[in-house]
């Protein structure tokens, strides 16, 4: 997963250009394949999963801590719950923090970086300076101490201070695009014509910022989904509903890594990898879209090995070629 | 100069922005933290004028102004003073953070560099390397990084100091030898005998962005002119690597080492609680817990104050590597 | 690890055994038949010594305790702040007497020799102990005994005077009987040196104290934000202690304290450790001692201003008879709990107080059929989802418990599905302890997940007066006073009355009358409704130590968490060997 850190100050990178451009011919990425399979997979566990399994996520009528077998493919907890189930219900609450905090941040880091870049003066002054605030001020002490403050916390309500408190970094990017965007002929031409600055930003500045909102978004859902699995850690998760976070929380609680019950603590862990994982190839993915170095370099340095390698083979038969003639 | 002074006010403005958001947060937030806290110590018996004095200072008197609260905080914080607290009551907030703030920032700063170092070198060997089987080795790297912290952190727990004893479970030293910190060699090793697993975990969690990024800039150097000609030329590989793509695909990293402070500090206060480290997060978490709010407030103003510092480092260094920067405010 | 492993000092272990305590005299020797066993206690000769000065030999492997405490410590040795550090009480602090909440025998003396009531419980006169010396050298006197009794710190207000008679005699008097508080005249009070005390700059509550100077087996030797030693008190009054080093360390969480146990870095906790079975394989001595009723804090009290479909006694009743208590031993305590009494009386050590006219123990099973009854005489009907409700409304209350407290936590969730199963919606959510906290002094929840402390005298008057009397409440949204438990709203004239009956009087045919009573009215009212009775589970090393409470030989309450009782364990200790 590209790092927003990281990412932040790639001023230079290229934006797609969806007005007159010369698409390249299309190719299957295999990243993007593998991650978005990945990523349709954890979903469909998501969707399907709870309905697929005979137990409910908090029956305890189980034998206690049995390691997986064919009754419960996840094995139990120390209660008797099915893990299979529970991961199954995690997934749902897990993904929804994760989507929700997502488009909270991208809509804020539109809100703030897209009109600051664009608007640019004094509006540009102000916003800038909120992002910077935003900026210093680190996030999951931030969420700690809101959700401190709060009592009773639901999932949603984890998944908006996750989503109000993460989209700073996002908004720095997004900022220096639209400063770049705002310069290019035909925004300044909408622009000198007198249209709707808000239309302007809606109809010739998104579009071209779309990969890189997606990639940011997909960030988001990842940063908001190990936010809540630390939260829980904490004992500041949501409350009375069942998360990976919360998963991990009881088994850590519950002693699961010192009574080898790994089927408990594992799957959750991993979980948030692999949906971590599956984002992070469709970024890759994205970045390449956006930054087409970052896939031509590659093929390019291959095409010249490859050459260089035949050159080489050519010469060496040729000086084999050459000794054979001096031989005879 | 003109880029430093510039950097400098809006460093200044975004400080005080935070301050003020430290002072108003816990008055947006319900309840009066005042009547909280005046509550809660009459449980513990009566309570003292002074204890009602110290209580109207840190929160402001509950009758005073908005406006006048707000200014006394700031003549509080002007004279270095941060309220007492009150789980460790009547240790003042000043000294509880002193104590832990060198625990944070040795640990966090040195992990933190050392993936920053890991991740560079190993982000420009696979952007130079770009095109072969390591391609298909990064992305594997962002497995690592979707790992939880405190998942990590319990996992090497698990495997290196109890099913094999190799390293400490708890601590930031030996707390079964040593009586509290002291200037000793044996005490400066079992200090780092201790952050070895800390550190391990933040490293594992972070090098991975690090690398990705270095990699993708320096895939994108290497396509440059200036890279080109270079190879034109006939300059040594070694040499175009370091000194021509690799020290420019460096800067944004650099420009971002700031930023990711901000995300280690979050993680580092679920990673503190992990190994009971005596660092800020740890402090934190126990005043979040005992609703501290002195301590809370105190805590997030030196963490978020660090993080600005080190902005403000990177910030003035990439002025110095990156001319352009310096033009481009 | 590296640790400090001291050489065995080797002293003649015949002449450490400075006396024994009146709780071990009569106890045959625990560990019987281990030849490393020096002496046996139940010789010595000197019968003035209250405490025991240790079995075994004399160590100095430096013993490492857990009692529970969090870093960063807090650096206090302060006994009136609540944050005070363990080994301060018991340990550097004495009382007068030492009162084994584990045992039902007669309370040990330390600082006090003998104590006797007036005829009606407003005179105590208390024969304190010669000889003793503070540990910065200057003598224990009556007038620090008095001291104790009424300073402005912390006197309790119900002492109308204390006076010194004699060099070894003090007589506190009172305006009405106290019988009901000699625990925590006796043994809860610590003796402080006035010499101290009497002449601090600063305020004492923010004395932080860090070189105590106490009476205690102890004295402090250091102490840093994660740990804090200490060192016997070679002048000790009852013999220098055999365990010469002991240090107590701060660990966050539970899973870091198991790790340690496990790999033989810590020699002495009380905490839950859900399979003991495992410590014992790794060679850790183990003791479950269990003391304290888990409960259903319920608010139960409409007139005090309580919310909530609990307030109905009818639903309360139903729940109790709801809940499947053997399944939530079995599965959220592992086997490890007590059974539970109604009356709040501990099972086999308090059955003398059970009144014969109401059930000794909660049921165990769950009797569905009997809760439905009562829900359906007081009114109240099922819906299609079988669940029970009143002019259109379900019953739904909310059950929190402390996040972390798995034990707890998993005993809630239990329950929300097992009123589910009876037709009573309950909703088990986890809550800081802060939120815990607040919610149950002001009177703000439904249903709470908690805890009653155990009475440490075998009588459970005290939870009768604390947690069911009416003086002991405030309404709801008023913070209850300090020392006040009663969470529940509870107030009932009956109850009330039948407390000062009780209160007054050490007659024990008056007073099982007047429980049977309260007995009556509380099994019915069920403001709390019992659960179990909590595991207190304790771990210790028996390979290099020697002198521990067992089961044979429950001399003091074992978990090192028990304050007071830290002082008479660790001078019971020695080395093995």
């Amino acid at each position: 997963m590209s790092n927003p850190a990281t990412e932040a100050p790639t001023q230079d990178v290229e934006p797609v250009q969806t007005h007159k451009v010369t698409k390249p011919k299309r190719h299957v990425n295999g990243k993007f394949v593998i991650g978005a399979v990945m990523l349709s997979l954890i979903i469909l566990f998501a969707i399907l999963g709870p309905m697929i399994t005979q137990f409910d996520p908090r029956d305890s009528d189980n034998p206690v801590l049995i390691p997986p077998d064919a009754t419960h493919w996840l094995g139990t907890t120390s209660l008797g719950y099915d893990m299979f189930s529970q991961l199954a219900t995690g997934a749902r609450t897990s993904l929804m923090v994760g989507v929700v905090a997502g488009l909270i941040a991208v809509v804020l880091s539109i809100m703030f970086g897209v009109v600051a870049g664009y608007v640019g003066g004094v509006t540009d002054e102000v916003l800038t300076l909120i992002i910077g605030v935003m900026l210093v001020i680190p996030g999951l002490p931030l969420t700690i101490v809101i959700s401190s403050l709060v009592p009773g916390r639901s999932g949603l309500l984890v998944a908006v201070i996750l989503g109000i408190t993460g989209w700073a970094g996002a908004a720095v990017v997004l900022r220096s695009q639209a400063q770049s965007l705002r310069n290019r002929d035909y925004v300044s031409a909408s622009r000198i014509a007198g249209e709707n600055p808000f239309r302007v930003i809606g109809v010739e500045i998104l579009p071209n910022l779309l990969p890189l909102l997606t990639g940011q978004f997909l960030f988001g859902v990842i940063f908001a989904i190990l936010g809540e699995a630390g939260l829980s850690y904490l004992g500041l998760g949501p409350t009375g509903s069942i998360s990976w976070g919360t998963i991990l929380n009881e088994a850590q609680a519950g002693g699961a890594l010192t009574r080898g019950a790994w089927w408990w603590f594992v799957p959750p862990g991993l979980m948030v990898a692999l949906v971590g994982c599956s984002l992070a190839l469709i970024n890759f993915a994205i970045d390449e879209v956006i930054n087409p170095k970052l896939r031509s370099a590659p093929l390019e340095a291959r095409r010249l090995r490859k050459a260089k390698k035949e050159r080489r083979a050519e010469k060496k038969a040729a000086k084999v070629e050459l000794k054979k003639e001096a031989a005879s | 100069m003109r880029y430093v002074g510039r950097r400098l006010v809006i460093y200044a403005v975004t400080l005080w922005a935070a301050i003020s958001l430290n002072f108003f947060l816990p008055r947006m937030l319900p309840g009066d933290p005042a009547s909280i806290l005046i509550a809660k110590m009459s449980r513990n018996g009566d309570v003292t004028e002074a204890q009602l004095e110290s209580i109207r200072r840190l929160f402001g008197n509950p009758e005073a102004s908005l406006w006048q609260q707000y200014l006394d905080y700031w003549e509080q914080l002007f004279s270095g003073d941060l309220g007492t607290s009150v789980s460790f009551y009547p240790t003042p907030v000043t000294e509880l953070i002193g104590s832990a703030l060198p625990w944070s920032i040795g640990l966090v700063g040195v992990a933190t560099i050392i993936s920053f170092t890991i991740g560079i070198g190993a982000g420009m060997f696979t952007g130079w390397k770009r095109g072969t089987w390591v391609d298909h080795v990064v992305p594997s790297t962002t497995l690592l990084q979707s790992l939880p912290y405190f998942w990590v952190a319990m996992v090497l727990i698990y495997f290196f100091s109890v099913q094999n004893q190799w390293f400490p479970i708890i601590g930031g030293y030996n707390v079964f030898m040593f009586n509290g910190p002291e200037w000793s060699w044996e005490f400066v090793g079992s200090v780092l005998y201790h952050a070895i697993l800390p550190a391990i975990t933040i490293v594992i969690s972070s090098v991975g962005g690090w690398l990705l990024g270095m990699r993708n800039m320096m895939v994108s150097t290497m396509g440059e002119d200036y890279v080109t000609t270079a190879e034109a030329k006939g300059l040594k590989k070694r040499r175009i690597m370091t000194t021509y793509a690799a020290r420019n695909a460096m800067l944004p990293s650099i420009a971002g080492f700031g930023v990711a402070l901000g995300f280690v500090v979050g993680g580092f206060v679920v990673m503190e609680t992990v190994f009971s480290y005596p660092g800020i997060g740890k402090l934190m978490i126990t005043a979040v817990r005992a609703n501290d709010y002195a301590l809370m407030q105190g805590v997030f103003l030196v963490i978020t104050l660090t993080v600005l510092v080190a902005m403000f480092i990177t910030d003035m260094i990439y002025g110095l590597i990156d001319p352009r920067a310096r033009q481009n405010v | 690890m590296i640790r400090t492993m001291g050489r065995k000092r080797v002293v003649a272990a015949a002449s450490m055994v400075a006396g024994l305590s009146l709780i071990v005299a009569g106890c045959s020797d625990s560990e019987g038949g281990d030849d490393e066993m020096s002496a046996d206690p139940t010789t010595s000769a000197d019968s003035t010594a209250g405490a025991a000065a240790g079995e075994g030999v004399a160590t100095d492997r430096e013993l490492v305790v857990w009692a529970g405490a969090q870093t960063p410590l807090n650096q206090t040795f302060n006994p009136f702040v609540p944050e005070v550090q363990h080994l301060a009480l018991g340990g550097v602090y004495e009382s007068l007497f030492y009162y084994n909440k584990a045992g039902s025998g007669e309370p040990l003396p330390l600082l006090g020799e003998s104590f006797e009531w007036n005829a009606d419980g407003t005179q105590l006169t208390i024969t304190i102990r010669e000889g003793v010396t503070w540990n910065d050298g200057e003598a224990f006197t009556t007038d620090d005994v008095i001291y104790a009794f009424t300073n402005d710190i912390a006197a309790p207000d119900y002492i109308a005077s204390a006076e010194a008679t004699d060099d070894t005699t003090v007589i506190l008097s009172f305006d009405e009987p106290q019988y009901t508080n000699e625990l925590s005249l006796l043994g809860l009070t610590w003796m402080i040196p006035e010499h101290v005390w009497a002449n601090l700059d600063e305020d004492p509550l923010s004395f932080p104290n860090i070189e105590p100077v106490g009476t205690g087996p102890y004295t402090i030797a250091s102490i840093s934000d994660a740990n804090y030693t200490g060192v016997a008190n070679p002048d000790y009054w009852g013999g220098e202690p055999n365990l010469t080093n002991v240090r107590y360390i701060g660990i966050d969480g539970n899973q870091s304290a198991e790790d340690l146990l496990r790999t033989g870095q810590i020699d002495w906790v009380g905490m839950f450790v859900p399979e003991p079975q495992g410590m014992e394989d790794a060679g850790l001595g183990y003791i479950n001692t269990p003391q304290d009723p888990t409960v259903l804090y319920t608010c139960s009290n409409a007139d005090l201003g309580c919310e909530g479909d609990q307030t109905d006694v009818a639903v309360r009743q139903a729940l109790n008879l709801a809940i499947d208590r053997s399944a939530i031993k079995d599965k959220a305590f592992v086997g490890l709990t007590g059974t539970a009494s109604p009356t709040f009386a501990l099972l086999g050590r308090d059955d003398q107080w059970i009144s014969p006219d109401v059930s000794a123990e909660s049921p165990q099973s769950p009797e569905i059929e009997e809760a439905q009854a009562i829900l359906e005489e007081a009114g109240y009907t099922a819906d299609a989802d079988g669940f029970y409700g009143k002019d259109g409304e379900a019953i739904e209350m909310s059950l929190t418990s402390v996040d972390g407290w798995t034990d707890y936590n998993n005993a809630a969730q239990l329950i929300q599905e097992q009123a589910a199963e009876a037709g009573i919606k309950v909703t088990a959510s986890t809550v800081s302890w802060n939120e815990f906290a607040d919610g149950r002094t002001n009177g703000d929840f439904e249903l709470i997940m908690g805890g009653v402390i155990g009475t440490s005298v075998p009588d459970p008057f005290q939870i009768y007066k604390d947690w069911f009397g009416g003086d002991a409440t405030t309404p709801a949204g008023t913070a209850l006073e300090p020392g006040d438990w009663n969470f529940s709203r509870y107030s009932n004239e009956t109850v009330d009355e039948q407390i000062q009956v009780a209160a007054s009087t050490i007659d024990e045919a008056t007073k099982i009358a007047a429980y049977a009573t309260i007995q009556e009215e509380i099994t019915r009212d069920l403001p709390y409704i019992p659960i179990v009775i909590n595991a207190t589970q304790t771990f210790y090393n028996q390979t290099d130590y020697t002198g521990w409470p067992t089961e044979d030989n429950l001399y003091a309450f074992p978990p090192a968490w028990a304050s007071g009782g830290a002082g008479v364990v660790l001078s019971n200790l020695g080395g093995t060997e």
